[in-house]
């Protein structure tokens, strides 16, 4: 009997060179024929999520008449949210036009600032529910419950995966978010494309993705052992017709030996240059941020962000010490992302999108907080497909509630798809004797903000 | 009178729609009154463009789906209006709905366009347009009937039909049949050109119906006594198998997939009962093959029955209905809808679980495809709105009295120790000391006080009621059963008619009558196996079927209706769902006639282009081990499985857990990661199928977990003890232990050569031969 035992013999054998493992895609597996359904904008996504629901005329939403009339609750102030309010509270941060088309934005986002032209603010979002939990499950999901399959999960089911040696499907967090698993669930769809959770404040790649690290054999005796698994597996498939689950399976194992290779390269931020870190910046977002661009340079289909452990956007009470604090952290780290993905040519296949479950409320609560708003909040996106330097859709006068061109979850997943080359009513699932779709019965897609 | 054809063309950025007029005969004679040049000139100038604009969208009988069931384009249609009543009154905008509609007065409940506000101009229009007296030409457009269901004919559904036995099929090949189903398989086979296959051989055989009945490996001793099977050994072998308390924990753990089972669920949940006492329950009545209509009207209805007290914990597949998050800071309304999708949801599990068929779908509107209408679900609504998940005692109700009160005595004590403990500067340490002897006390004396509760349910309605302007209580009124009223288009908040509760229209004709005994509960669980027995027994049987064979007599257990699949053999389906119910509605019958079939006993082969999904069973098909099956092998052939039965709920992550996968934390929220990577039912919601997949982060777990690891380690050290005299000893006893069989002289020379290698090298044997393709699927 001859052993390949060398470990270039034994990775020849295994069907394919390090060499290549480790940033190409293999070979593209759909699983869903007639997906795309017309040409993609974006090939993946970035999604930003500052869980807990950020106040949206902090940062992209400038309201004057909320500060003339701070201290009082006039008609239309007083709309239900989680809570009681009090009256109106000011916002103490100025805006000013940036770029060539002049989008206010902030000053708490001085680096974001720059990328004004590129990003398509929704001004006008509006979701149902007024609490964490189902208004994330809607975010996710498309309802407020936590039964269907999330977002990732039908671009999973919907257009497979670029690159077979990483989950298509990532979601990353310092911590856990409200909801925890249930809100990268596959739902009712099969469960290779439910959400991979990875908690990155531990940045060493083995301890992010579970049973990444064989801790008992060092990668030669590994080889070996797959070695003899391949030859029993094989002998075992060859006096079976080469039955296609066996072969499957045969493939999957190879496809995880490199995975713990090439996974632990992707996952490893710290093999980037210093150059390109500091430019991130330091905190877990920053992190996030950096990992999410690897992973999706390697063709991860769907990288979601959130912010942080639980739900730190959530400023019931202190909200303008803490999003002075919040915004600092994600400012810089945002910006470098998006100046990355132009850097590498990425930018222009790449859909970020940045938002919390809901926005906060222009009035008050706890005399220093604002309360969860459900009636109207921004979103912005950016990169494929998104012609940028636009405010879509106003709220009113207080920022309170969406009045003009209102975008609800499902136009915002109906929009994502519709980038992604999915007609949303048509990707569809049978359960329980009924098509699902994310959008449920509703959803349009908001085209004025897409290029083209 | 005149003709007027037009077509008019919308391109418009935001909408982005053309809307065309397609032959419009005009009768200008409006039927809102006196009708003037300038009311027509008024509506075909500003008007119509607004509605075409902003409405016709949704509205009008080009729209792709009507919304609300509104049409505004024609006076019939506006009169007549939607879900929510007619939608203007000529002459008075303040009564018009489209008026407060436009004008955005109801908050967020009828609000349109829903895009935004319109421009005060065009409210101004339309205001206008009503005070005139809503002038609208009065056209003969084609009226599109709204469906309405047809119950004769959708009782002629192949589903619905009545059952009966059917003959027995005649075959060519007459010496192949061994029961009565092989006939029925064997001609639709020779119809299409197919052979069956051969018999597997005995340890194949041996391996597939020990996994299939039990989910358990054979051992060494089980093959060598199979070698040589006679016809009668086989009966004698899957009696034995039936007959194992295995049987139950196979089998259970398929059911509690369809009731979305959970130890742990939500933190909220309105009862603390232990599951695992619903879960022992089901492993019991099956393993005692309680009748599957008894085992299925005990868990609707043990309490309506006055059912002996242990078979009250049978009520936990309602009792574990998933609950959402009820935040009762918020208004009414809120709450409202966040109960609406519990019912639904409850409601889907009941109706997709016994019938197949799915009655959530007619929540919002009438069954596009089945015979179902909005109303039967809001009779089953009415019926579980009118039942509340408690925690049950399985004691006898005095006893229960004794427990209860003790444990309310240690309540209080508890609270006057924490109050003196809390007290500065600390005193009384004496009167402590005292109180908590007295609690150890009588714990001690009571008997029984720690016997756990189980989850269960009872007769209470739930009403979600303000509490003040802007909170809400939850109020449940117990015995005092409600009925619901529609949900118009699914709202809460919106009602409509109240409809009794009761069973489906469908499967009683002419008249369905109403609920009597409290909820209802125990009218609906005896009507499914009278009324609807003939598709609940189908259902079943094709479940049972489906888990034995990989292949579904109908692929889709969970939808027999219009969009289901269609039956591949409808009249073995009937007949076996017949002689099911003859034989008492038993499974373990049920079991044998399927895995004493010669069509069973056939081996694995290559797929023919005639029937590449098997539909015809003229083979069988590898099968992959559940994730339960999987790990219990694994811990079988270690000789570490630890076989006891029932009880509280072990971590699977928990190293010293050598207990039944079944008996591992099944947290709704959360599943451990071994059952959540190896396609473990998702436990907030009925799962009709396993759905296998496969992938690397499974691979990942069968390489590198430290599960897997112990246990090679422990299989290593097996092997060294057993056969301590040589390596091709060793190897040999591995491949006995694991798959019943010497190995061949290849495998064993690939296993001489391995081992030479040295270092940890039996364990990585082990552990290869575990995580080997012949160890996960079944020939």
């Amino acid at each position: 009997m001859d052993f390949p035992f060398t470990r270039r013999q034994m990775v020849q054998a295994l069907g394919g060179g390090f060499g290549a493992l480790a940033l190409a895609p293999l070979c593209p597996a759909s699983s869903n024929s007639s997906v795309p359904h017309f040409a993609p904008k974006a090939k993946r996504i970035i999604h930003l999520f500052m869980n807990g629901g950020p106040f949206q005329c902090d940062l992209f939403d400038p309201k004057p008449e909320l500060n003339r009339f701070a201290g009082q609750k006039p008609p239309g102030a007083d709309l239900r949210t989680e809570r009681p309010t009090g009256a109106l509270m000011a916002v103490p941060y100025k805006f000013s036009q940036h770029g060539q088309s002049g989008l206010p934005i902030s000053e708490l986002l001085p680096n974001l600032s720059r990328f004004a032209d590129d990003l398509a603010v929704i001004r006008s979002m509006h979701t149902d529910n007024p609490n964490h939990g189902p208004a994330l499950f809607l975010m996710n999901n498309g309802s407020i419950t936590p039964t269907r399959p999330t977002l990732g999960a039908w671009l999973s089911y919907g257009l497979g995966s670029e690159n077979e040696n990483l989950p298509g499907f990532v979601v990353l967090c310092p911590g856990r978010p409200v909801r925890f698993a249930e809100l990268w669930s596959n739902g009712f769809l099969p469960a290779q494309h439910q959400g991979t959770y990875i908690n990155h404040s531990n940045l060493d790649p083995k301890k992010m993705i579970p049973f990444l690290e064989n801790t008992m054999l060092k990668p030669d005796a590994q080889l070996k052992q797959l070695q003899l698994l391949r030859l029993l597996n094989k002998e075992h498939s060859a006096e079976r017709n080469g039955d296609f689950a066996l072969e499957a399976r045969i493939r999957s194992m190879e496809t995880a030996y490199r995975m713990q290779i090439s996974a632990s390269d992707a996952f490893d931020i710290q093999l980037e240059p210093n150059k390109v870190r500091e430019m991130y910046g330091k905190g877990h977002f920053a992190n996030g941020c950096l990992l999410a661009r690897r992973l999706t340079e390697r063709g991860v289909r769907f990288v979601q962000l959130y912010y942080g452990n639980g739900q730190p956007w959530d400023t019931h009470s202190g909200h303008n010490a803490g999003t002075r604090n919040l915004c600092k952290d994600i400012d810089q780290p945002i910006a470098a992302l998006l100046q990355d993905l132009k850097n590498r040519g990425l930018f222009d296949e790449t859909l970020v999108v940045w938002g919390g479950e809901f926005g906060r409320t222009p009035t008050t609560e706890n005399s220093d907080g604002r309360d969860h708003n459900p009636w109207g909040f921004s979103m912005f996106m950016a990169g494929g497909g998104i012609k940028g330097g636009q405010a879509y859709g106003a709220t009113d006068d207080f920022g309170f509630k969406a009045v003009e061109n209102k975008v609800h979850i499902h136009d915002l997943h109906a929009t994502i798809l519709h980038l992604m080359g999915i007609n949303h009513e048509k990707l569809t699932y049978r359960f329980a004797g009924r098509d699902f779709r994310l959008t449920d019965v509703a959803g349009n897609v908001v085209t004025k903000i897409i290029n083209g | 009178m005149y003709n007027y054809v037009g077509i008019l063309s919308f391109g418009d950025n935001i909408m982005k729609f053309r809307f065309v007029f397609i032959l419009m005969v005009y009768n200008f004679s409006s039927v809102f009154g006196q009708t003037s040049a300038s009311d027509r000139e008024f509506f075909e100038q500003k008007v119509r463009p607004l509605l075409v604009e902003h409405c016709y969208q949704c509205h009008s009988v080009e729209s792709k789906k009507t919304k609300g069931g509104l049409r505004i384009d024609s006076h019939e249609s506006i009169l007549k209006g939607g879900d929510t009543g007619p939608s203007l009154i000529p002459g008075d905008p303040e009564k018009s709905l489209i008026f407060k509609a436009v004008q955005y007065q109801n908050n967020e409940t009828l609000q349109m366009p829903p895009k935004g506000k319109l421009p005060v101009k065009e409210i101004a229009v339309l205001t206008e347009w009503i005070r005139r007296g809503a002038y609208f030409p009065s056209a003969e457009v084609k009226v599109v009937n709204k469906r309405t269901i047809d119950f004769v004919q959708g009782r002629k559904f192949w589903s619905l039909l009545p059952l009966s036995k059917k003959d027995q099929p005649k075959v060519n090949h007459k010496d192949w049949p061994l029961r009565r189903i092989d006939y029925f398989l064997l001609a639709e086979q020779e119809k299409n050109g197919l052979k069956p296959s051969p018999d597997s051989s005995p340890s194949q055989f041996l391996r597939r119906i020990y996994f299939d009945l039990v989910g358990l490996p054979p051992t060494p001793s089980d093959f060598e006594a199979f070698k040589n099977p006679t016809p009668a050994d086989y009966k004698k072998l899957v009696d034995k198998l039936l007959a194992s308390p295995n049987y139950g924990e196979r089998w259970g753990r398929f059911w509690l997939d369809l009731v979305r089972y959970a130890d742990i669920p939500e933190s909220w949940a309105d009862t603390k009962g232990h599951s695992y006492l619903y879960r022992d329950w089901v492993v019991n009545a099956i393993n005692n093959d309680l009748p599957f209509d008894q085992f299925s009207i005990l868990q609707l209805a043990a309490d309506q029955l006055n059912a002996p007290v242990p078979d009250q914990a049978a009520l936990g597949l309602m009792g574990l209905s998933p609950s959402y998050w009820k935040e009762l800071q918020l208004p009414v309304d809120i709450i409202k809808t966040v109960v609406a999708e519990e019912w639904e949801e409850r409601i889907h599990t009941l109706t997709s679980t016994f019938l197949g068929l799915n009655f959530a779908c007619a929540r919002c509107h009438d069954h596009k495809f089945d015979p179902i209408t909005t109303q039967d679900y809001y009779a089953l609504a009415g019926m579980v709105s009118s039942t509340r998940p408690v925690d049950l005692s399985l004691l006898e109700e005095a006893a229960t009295k004794v427990v209860l009160q003790a444990r309310q005595k240690v309540v209080l004590l508890e609270a006057e120790v924490q109050k003196l403990k809390g007290k500065k500067p600390p005193e009384t340490p004496e009167k402590i000391k005292e109180l908590e002897n007295q609690i150890v006390e009588i714990k001690k004396k009571t008997p029984n006080y720690d016997a756990p509760f189980a989850v269960g349910i009872q007769d209470a309605s739930l009403y979600v009621v303000a509490d003040g302007p802007n909170k809400t209580k939850l109020n449940y009124k117990t015995n005092q059963p409600q009925n619901l009223a529609v949900h118009i288009r699914g709202n809460p908040n919106n009602l409509g008619t109240v409809i009794p509760r009761r069973f489906p229209t469908v499967f009683s004709s002419p008249a369905t009558k109403p609920f009597e005994n409290g909820s209802g509960r125990l009218e609906f669980a005896r009507a499914l196996f009278q009324e609807a027995q003939a598709l609940s027994s189908r259902v079943i049987v094709n479940r049972i079927w489906k888990h034995h064979f990989g292949v579904g007599l109908v692929e889709t257990p969970s939808d027999f209706g219009v969009q289901g699949d269609k039956p591949s053999h409808p009249e073995l389906l009937d007949d076996l769902a017949s002689r099911f119910i003859e034989n008492g509605w038993s499974m373990k019958w049920l079991h044998s006639e399927i895995v004493l079939s010669k069509a069973y006993r056939q081996q694995v082969s290559p797929a023919s282009s005639i029937d590449p999904s098997n539909r015809y069973l003229a083979r069988m098909s590898h099968k992959k081990l559940e994730v339960e099956a999987w790990r219990d092998a694994i811990l079988s052939v270690c000789g570490n499985l630890d076989l006891s039965l029932g009880g509280p709920a072990l971590e699977l992550n928990d190293a010293k857990n050598n207990k039944r996968t079944i008996y591992g934390v099944v947290r709704r929220r959360e599943l451990s990661d071994l059952l959540r990577l190896n396609d473990f039912p998702d436990p907030v919601t009925h799962s009709p199928n396993r759905v296998s997949t496969t992938t690397p982060l499974q691979q990942l777990y069968t390489l590198n977990s430290p599960f897997m690891q112990k246990q090679s380690e422990i299989l290593a050290e097996r092997l060294k003890r057993d056969y301590p005299e040589s390596n091709s000893a060793k190897i040999n006893g591995l491949y006995l232990l694991l798959f019943g069989r010497p190995p061949s002289s290849k495998q064993l020379e690939i296993g001489l050569e391995f081992v030479k290698l040295g270092g940890l090298v039996w364990s990585q044997y082990t552990q290869a031969l575990l995580a080997s393709n012949e160890f996960l699927f079944l020939d």
